[in-house]
């Protein structure tokens, strides 16, 4: 009861009681964890409960969010990228295209979408080994690889990719030679990025969708390479 | 703001938890959250990252990924008057809303979601770097959302490109200030010492005002 004081609607603003349709927010300095038992403690049953009320209040229409739902599994998704990254490797104006104007060369394969906007291909060569991060948050190209896998939003990863991605490399099963330079990308602002990974050794007669197949979202992220085939495997 | 969600280069925050062929999501809640996040763009009030930063850092680190974001989407509801948390512990609408907004349609959701949005703006504004410029991270502290990760205060790095024109995020709600965003290269050795790579580095998009010339 220390807390009940003049201030302590403030305090409570976060989690907790905020006064309903108070449209004057807590200030962030004074917004204090407090325990939530208002709502239900359980993620899934407070989305329920969430989507119920604004169902109620004609915001929301459950089956619009079923679309949603659909195009966030279906629609986007690393077929995609790994479309656009077949399609570099097998046509060399494609790939210039792609380097130079990601939101508009992946728009040629009708790619698009929120998080697409100002998509930076960036190239792996024998010298050169990117990867891609989003330190603040979890910014990441939608159109092309769908919603971040959980470790990519990890607290581990957005914090040790920056200083040590040779060690987060290794850690995640790509050990980067000593003479390669890795560039690390934290994508916090305008653009998304996307890893174009190199293409196989061996590869030279495979189709373009037999390339798309090897072509996986880690190595487009930048955490894994594209391999050709297990082997010993006919392609 | 100085934020636990500004840990770029901190160390200690235990496993990345790597999955090969990790799934989207791990629970049907999960991508409820982003979908409903998607559709309320009309009625919340402002974009949620803010909000998401404002949770207590204690309290962000217990929580998933994905509870931060239900977290801040209720947070966000409530702050627009749209839902009171008495109508969701009940699990019912109390009252009506006073205007009428046009929800997401099914008809129209996907369209929605694969517009690709335009936050480029056409408008000329004088770019006070040039590429190849040095320029340095200020030393500043903004209170609220902020794209300049703290690693980058006071660091010398080159302007590899110019991005174009956006709108400041740290002044979302108010104005929009137009600005341009460049693309800049730090050196790994100086953000981290010399126990960095020799030739390893990190690029960031930053915003004119996050720089200063060097």
């Amino acid at each position: 009861m220390a807390k009940s004081n003049s201030g302590s609607v403030d305090r409570r603003g976060f989690l907790k009681g905020a006064t309903a349709g108070a449209l004057a927010a807590a200030s962030p300095a004074t917004l204090h964890a407090q325990d939530h038992q208002d709502v239900p403690s359980d993620p899934a049953l407070r989305v329920k409960a969430l989507e119920s009320v604004l169902v109620e209040k004609g915001l929301v229409d459950s089956a619009a969010l079923d679309v949603l739902v659909d195009t966030f599994e279906n629609r986007v998704g690393p077929r995609n990228g790994a479309q656009v990254v077949a399609r570099a490797w097998v046509d060399p104006a494609y790939k210039q295209r792609l380097l130079d104007d990601g939101t508009a060369a992946m728009a040629e394969f009708g790619f698009s979408g929120w998080q697409g906007e100002k998509l930076t291909v960036v190239e792996n060569t024998p010298t050169v080994h990117n990867v891609i991060v989003c330190t603040l948050c979890s910014c990441y190209p939608w159109p092309l690889l769908g919603l971040a896998p959980t470790w990519y939003k990890s607290d581990a990863y957005r914090a040790r990719t920056v200083v040590d991605p040779r060690g987060v490399l290794r850690e995640l099963g790509l050990q980067v030679s000593d003479e390669i330079e890795v560039r690390v990308w934290d994508s916090n602002a305008a653009s998304r990025y996307l890893v174009l990974p190199e293409r196989p050794e061996g590869t030279d007669s495979l189709s373009e969708e037999q390339l798309a197949a090897l072509v996986s979202r880690d190595a487009m992220i930048g955490v894994a390479k594209v391999e050709s085939t297990v082997d010993g495997d006919a392609p | 703001m100085n934020g636990i969600h500004d840990m770029g280069g901190m160390q200690g925050m235990g496993e990345i938890g790597y999955e090969e062929n990790a799934p989207m999501f791990h629970a049907d809640w999960e991508i409820r959250v982003q979908a409903l996040h998607a559709a309320s763009g009309s009625f919340r009030g402002g974009p949620l990252r803010p909000t998401v930063e404002q949770i207590p850092a204690a309290e962000y680190l217990r929580m998933s990924y994905y509870e931060r974001w239900l977290t801040a989407l209720i947070e966000r509801l409530v702050q627009a008057g749209v839902v009171t948390r008495e109508e969701i512990e009940q699990s019912r609408a109390a009252r009506a809303l006073e205007q009428t907004i046009a929800p997401v349609t099914p008809e129209n959701a996907a369209d929605w979601l694969l517009r690709t949005p335009q936050t480029e703006r056409q408008t000329q504004v004088a770019a006070r770097f040039a590429i190849d410029d040095r320029v340095r991270g200020r030393n500043i502290h903004p209170a609220g959302h902020t794209r300049m990760p703290r690693y980058t205060r006071l660091r010398t790095g080159n302007v590899e490109r110019d991005r174009g024109v956006f709108a400041l995020p740290d002044s979302e709600g108010d104005e929009p200030r137009l600005q341009h965003v460049y693309l800049v290269r730090f050196a790994a050795r100086e953000l981290w010492g010399e126990t960095a790579h020799a030739r390893d580095s990190v690029r960031i998009d930053m915003w004119e005002d996050y720089l200063e010339p060097a």
